[in-house]
């Protein structure tokens, strides 16, 4: 977040800019913080940081540029830096480690996993919702962002600090991944995948 | 989209890397229409594991937003609100 003020909004202006474009989005920001945490109240604890955040910083916020785009940013930023170190389940995965790993000489190899519409569809349950939850974090964010909330690449980019390139590389890997863990699990149900 | 007949189709994708590729980005609404009229209606006409693949992505975007979205709990939004009211108090 570029924290540098901008503007210098009126009481009436802050209002109506925080009724009006931040929270239409709680929706989106909880269900990012709560597939981030995992954890309910952590969820509800890191949206109501990011809102005041974003209330503290709103004379950087420009109007007539992307308010879910900013707050996303925000939310992610206190997530790594106030959540992350205290969650219950850290990332059991070195972030350096499977960006090299994914980055690696082939990031456009397919290991396009064998998994049909039909068993997709049969999945009715909480099974892509776990899928998804068990993703490395970094993986699963930009699978919330982009199939869940329809950021283009380079808002993504702008959310996590990140080349567009490597949005893109990430989210091939991340889907492929997603769809690796949903294969497995229509194996394990009896489907034949062949 | 009317369903092509699979049995006339190309079971092997000459081009499978160019097309994931482009089918990612059709899917992230980056591709240009040009790309992504020539995909859908010519291309997948004719090769299977484009096909595939393409409604299986399509699927599982459904998928994603229908399960894996919500809304916040109720008493969240009034938390937020009397904390920020709190906020301009002080």
């Amino acid at each position: 977040m570029d924290e540098a003020p901008r503007n210098q909004y009126s009481q009436g202006e802050k209002d109506r800019i925080f009724h009006q474009e931040f929270m239409p989005h709680v929706n989106s920001m909880h269900n990012f913080a709560y597939r981030l945490t995992l954890d309910a109240d952590d969820a509800k604890d890191l949206v109501q940081d990011t809102y005041l955040k974003a209330y503290r910083f709103i004379d950087s916020f420009q109007q007539g540029t992307n308010a879910k785009a900013w707050l996303f940013r925000i939310l992610k930023n206190s997530f790594i830096n106030d959540y992350r170190k205290k969650s219950k389940e850290p990332s059991k995965v070195d972030y350096q480690e499977v960006e090299s790993y994914y980055n690696s000489d082939d990031v456009d190899r397919q290991i396009t996993p064998d998994l049909r519409v039909e068993a997709l569809k049969d999945m009715i349950g909480d099974e892509i919702s776990n899928a998804l939850n068990s993703l490395d974090v970094d993986f699963k964010t930009v699978i919330i962002l982009a199939d869940l909330e329809d950021f283009k690449y380079d808002e993504m980019a702008t959310i996590l600090d990140i080349p567009i390139g490597t949005v893109r590389s990430r989210l091939h890997r991340a889907r492929n991944l997603l769809k690796e863990k949903l294969a497995n699990y229509a194996k394990s149900m009896g489907y034949n995948n062949s | 989209m009317e369903e092509p007949d699979k049995s006339k189709m190309k079971t092997d994708c000459p081009e499978k890397q160019q097309c994931m590729q482009l089918l990612q980005r059709i899917m992230d609404g980056e591709a240009t229409d040009a790309e992504r009229q020539h995909f859908i209606e010519h291309h997948l006409n004719e090769c299977l594991p484009c096909y595939q693949e393409y409604h299986l992505e399509v699927a599982l975007k459904e998928m994603l937003k229908s399960k894996c979205t919500g809304k916040a709990p109720s008493d969240l939004v009034e938390k937020i609100k009397s904390a920020i009211d709190q906020n301009t108090i002080m």
